[in-house]
């Protein structure tokens, strides 16, 4: 990971401000450099609010500067209408805080629940923020106003009152002091979210969403919650600004501010907290020193700093320089505690029969019946094996069962309870662990890592959780490679990984998509042992292609043909049956080419 | 309703949505067989008007002025594709950044070399009467002009070995490229034709609204929108995305007022991402 010593630099943010501070008020910095780092402060609080939703949980934002401006706004409408009678303006902060923080809600709701790509994240942020510079900009009529505040269309809301309490508005040294205060209290509060272990739910979002969903996280909401926070930060410095600059107009919703933001924090680096404060601090004294912010040659050289940045320095200033001054060494790693002498590798499960069953399930591609008219149920403890030709629609059933196809008709059971229309995460908080063919993994993140976030979404307690992480590390003999990233293990290794981050998960059933393809003689064999092991206590459902490892396995066999169950039975007595070797040498001719 | 009010309606809708075809059709050839977004497309569009503006200045004929700035586009576009672009393939965020600093270093370099004030080019053609109203008979230009390019992207793609390949490489590329398609060169022709049919749509637009350097960020957030909802498919997802959110922009406005229409345009624009997370090609499952 990508993480900076944040202790370190935040030592050095510290010693900065307490310097800049000291030479502001004791006089020896002119009152308008303190405003000046004021407002720089402020800048940076606005990239940090990028750095924590883009840097730390992937999402694509170019909507900060918008909610900046929401946080803007909302002060100067509140610190209008309040301040005359209560003398303070730090309720229209707090509620410029909530508003903002709303907006990003609604905004990623919409986004997050409506499962769009990440382009679309970019675009949409960025199409708002467009809509409301139009709808803000057209509103310098008197009658938009909302009581004694007018928005004043594109000259802004003048008359903003500054920080103040008990009716006297701050000095400038002591308004620096509290937005540096301010400024420390975030960074420390995002620092401390990113070590939580929601932090780390939300890097694993960004590292692998797919495989976090399967854990029985909902990814939705731990977005939106991340979301609405950086919402909030963005709308505090709004605020703040507001505050500092008296006024507020609907510059802060164009798109010269909203790609300020992204400059600010692709310039020092998007996975450094100080570095959203240093690249606001360096691109802003630029374009001072270029003779002011806005109009002139200033636009040339942010679009010329973009474009560089991205195509010579993609990590950003601070990582890049924090790697040559401070000697690349891994995060501290904890020591992880001993494994359990006989570890409870399979106890704790969902209670009861484990049962799956189908009703008349069916899925169609267009034309194409892939599924059709499937009722089969699974009962008990054990492992059964589903095969069939090519294109017999097994893998769409595995699919069906797994939620990630929705089914054009038909129902699926989980015990007692209808799934057919559940999100994957919420089968696989009910008990359902799914492994799917090609490993999906946290490849960045150590071996134990891989395996904690399994365990963390089951048992909710870090402590529990390492714990047994490190019963199945060692269950699976993969102990010595627990602080290796997974995307470094050797295949075979990878496969066990995951399929112990199923189980860690403690599901009451199992559902393989040919775990072992592309493995080695002896890691199939391994594999073989492994499952018929599990089947000992849970319902195992394989799909596999591999006959060799079938008649290894030696288990109940269901075949799949056209998109239906074709037959149920051991392997000696399939292999009886001359159908289905009609089925598998392809005897019967065309009637059963099928698309797959 | 008079018959004539309903043609006066008919064809400002129609206007409307057409407006939203040529501001958003080259950035969807883009993204579509790209899975680029240019963010660098509104002034793009800028350029075209700017070319076209300095071209009838020059002396050309109006018409002919727009063709030279759709090609001069065009041009330009390839010339930052071999410059910009090609580099920063399979990286979505950091080629919107790329383009993101190229839009603000073009909209600021014109008001250097243009200055920032509006220029106008007159409205050609003149009105046409319609029972009590009066209409810009220009206005049907751009709904003529609207469909000869969709017309004309079916054309490129169905028609030509060029598009038979783009589609290809859109498709699978690495079977694309086994085959023999140079994937690089389809790439360079097909940012191109999309700078190209922005170089047009920016000279089609030009008689219509002022030609200012930040004309183009008038259009972008529409333009985005447009792509999005009609996701990857150009010619399904940008007519219809148009049609649609033209519809209800023309509508509301009409029953409003413009920057409500504005306001409408996004707010159905992410109820229907909140249902067809893929836009809507994406949910009928079109691929041009």
């Amino acid at each position: 990971m990508n993480v900076l010593r944040t202790r370190t630099g935040l030592g050095l943010a510290v010693v900065v401000l307490v310097l800049l501070a000291a030479a502001g008020l004791t006089g020896l910095a002119p009152e308008y450099r303190l405003l000046n780092w004021t407002s720089w402060l402020l800048y940076g609080l606005v990239a940090l609010s990028l750095t924590w939703v883009w840097g730390q949980a992937g999402i694509f934002s170019f909507g900060q500067a918008a909610f900046f401006g929401i946080g803007g706004y909302a002060y100067g409408i509140v610190a209008i209408n309040l301040q005359p009678f209560t003398g303070e303006t730090f309720s229209a902060v707090l509620i410029a805080v909530i508003v903002a923080a709303l907006a990003a809600a609604l905004l990623g709701y919409f986004m997050f629940y409506g499962k769009v790509g990440d382009v679309y994240v970019a675009i949409i942020t960025l199409a708002t923020s467009l809509v409301l510079l139009t709808f803000v900009s057209s509103t310098s009529d008197p009658s938009y106003h909302i009581g004694k505040a007018l928005l004043g269309g594109y000259n802004g809301m003048v008359g903003v009152p500054p920080f103040s309490f008990g009716g006297t508005p701050l000095a400038s040294g002591a308004f620096f002091l509290v937005v540096a205060v301010a400024a420390i209290g975030v960074f420390l509060l995002l620092d401390g979210l990113r070590r939580s272990p929601f932090g780390r739910v939300v890097i694993a979002v960004r590292e692998n969403e797919l495989r976090t969903q399967l854990l029985g996280y909902d990814i939705r909401r731990y977005k939106l919650v991340v979301f609405a926070i950086g919402g909030a930060v963005a709308g505090l410095a709004g605020a703040g600004y507001a505050a500092w600059a008296l006024f507020i107009n609907p510059v802060v919703f164009g798109l010269q501010q909203a790609a300020l933001v992204v400059i600010w924090v692709l310039v020092g680096g998007r996975g450094s907290y100080l570095g959203a404060f240093v690249g606001a601090a360096l691109v802003q004294a630029l374009s001072l020193s270029l003779g002011g912010e806005g109009g002139g040659v200033t636009p040339i050289i942010l679009g010329a700093v973009l474009i560089l940045v991205v195509l010579l320095l993609p990590a950003g200033l601070v990582p890049s320089i924090a790697r040559r001054v401070w000697r690349p060494r891994d995060e501290k790693i904890g020591k992880l505690p001993e494994p359990a002498v006989e570890p409870d590798i399979l106890a704790g499960t969902g209670g009861g029969t484990p049962l799956l069953r189908t009703e008349q399930l069916a899925r169609a591609f267009g034309r194409v019946r892939a599924v059709n008219g499937v009722d089969i149920n699974f009962e008990g403890r054990g492992v059964h094996v589903l095969i069939g030709p090519n294109g017999a629609g097994k893998s769409t059933f595995f699919n069906l069962l797994t939620g990630r196809h929705r089914p054009s008709a038909g129902r699926v059971f989980f015990g007692d309870v209808d799934i057919t229309r559940s999100e994957s995460f919420a089968r696989a908080r009910r008990g359902l662990g799914i492994k799917l063919q090609v490993a999906s993994l946290y490849n960045q993140l150590s071996a134990f890592e891989n395996l904690w976030l399994a365990a963390y979404s089951r048992v909710s307690d870090k402590r529990r959780a390492t714990q047994r992480a490190v019963d199945m590390l060692a269950w699976l003999g993969l102990l010595e490679q627990a602080h290796e990233p997974a995307g470094a293990l050797a295949h075979g290794q990878q496969q066990w990984l995951e399929i112990g981050m199923v189980l860690v998960t403690e599901p009451s059933v199992i559902l393989l998509d040919e775990p072992t393809a592309g493995m080695t003689r002896e890691e199939t064999a391994r594999t073989a042992d492994l499952i018929r092991t599990l089947g000992v206590w849970r319902l195992v459902i394989v799909v596999e292609h591999d006959m060799e490892f079938v008649r290894r396995l030696d288990v109940p066999i269901v075949v799949f043909h056209q998109g239906q169950v074709f037959a149920r039975g051991g392997l000696a007595e399939l292999q009886r049956n001359d159908e289905i070797l009609d089925i598998y040498l392809g005897r019967g001719g065309a009637e059963h080419v099928q698309a797959g | 309703m008079h018959w004539d009010t309903v043609i006066n309606l008919l064809v400002s809708a129609g206007l409307e949505i057409s407006v939203l075809v040529i501001v958003s059709i080259g950035l969807a050839v883009i993204f579509g067989m790209m899975g680029i977004i240019n963010l660098a497309h509104g002034e793009f569009l800028m350029l075209g008007a700017y070319v076209t503006l300095s071209a009838t200045r020059a002396g050309l004929n109006l018409w002919l002025a727009m063709l030279f700035a759709a090609l001069v586009v065009g041009l330009f576009g390839v010339v930052i594709e071999r410059l910009l672009i090609h580099r920063l393939y399979g990286r979505l965020a950091d080629s919107m950044l790329a383009t993101w600093g190229l839009s603000l270093i073009l909209a600021q370099g014109v008001s250097y070399v243009f200055g920032p004030s509006t220029q106008g080019i007159a409205t050609p053609l003149g009105n046409v009467r319609i029972g009590a109203y009066s209409i810009s008979a220009y206005s049907f230009v751009l709904i003529g002009a609207a469909i000869l390019m969709l017309l004309l992207v079916l054309w490129v793609f169905k028609r030509t070995r060029y598009g038979t390949m783009a589609r290809a490489a859109t498709q699978l590329p690495a079977m694309a490229t086994a085959v023999g398609v140079n994937t690089k060169r389809i790439n360079m022709w097909t940012f191109g034709l999309g700078a190209g049919l922005a170089g047009l749509g920016g000279a089609l637009l030009a008689p219509l609204a002022g030609v200012t350097p930040s004309m183009g960020q008038a259009y972008i957030a529409r333009a985005f929108m447009t792509v999005i909802v009609g996701g990857t498919g150009v010619l399904t997802g940008t007519s219809a995305a148009s049609g649609l959110l033209g519809g209800i922009q023309y509508l509301v406005s009409y029953l409003s007022n413009p920057f409500l229409g504005q306001g409408a345009l996004l707010i159905l624009a992410i109820v229907i991402l909140r249902l067809m997370p893929t836009g809507l090609s994406g949910y009928w499952g079109r691929r041009l």
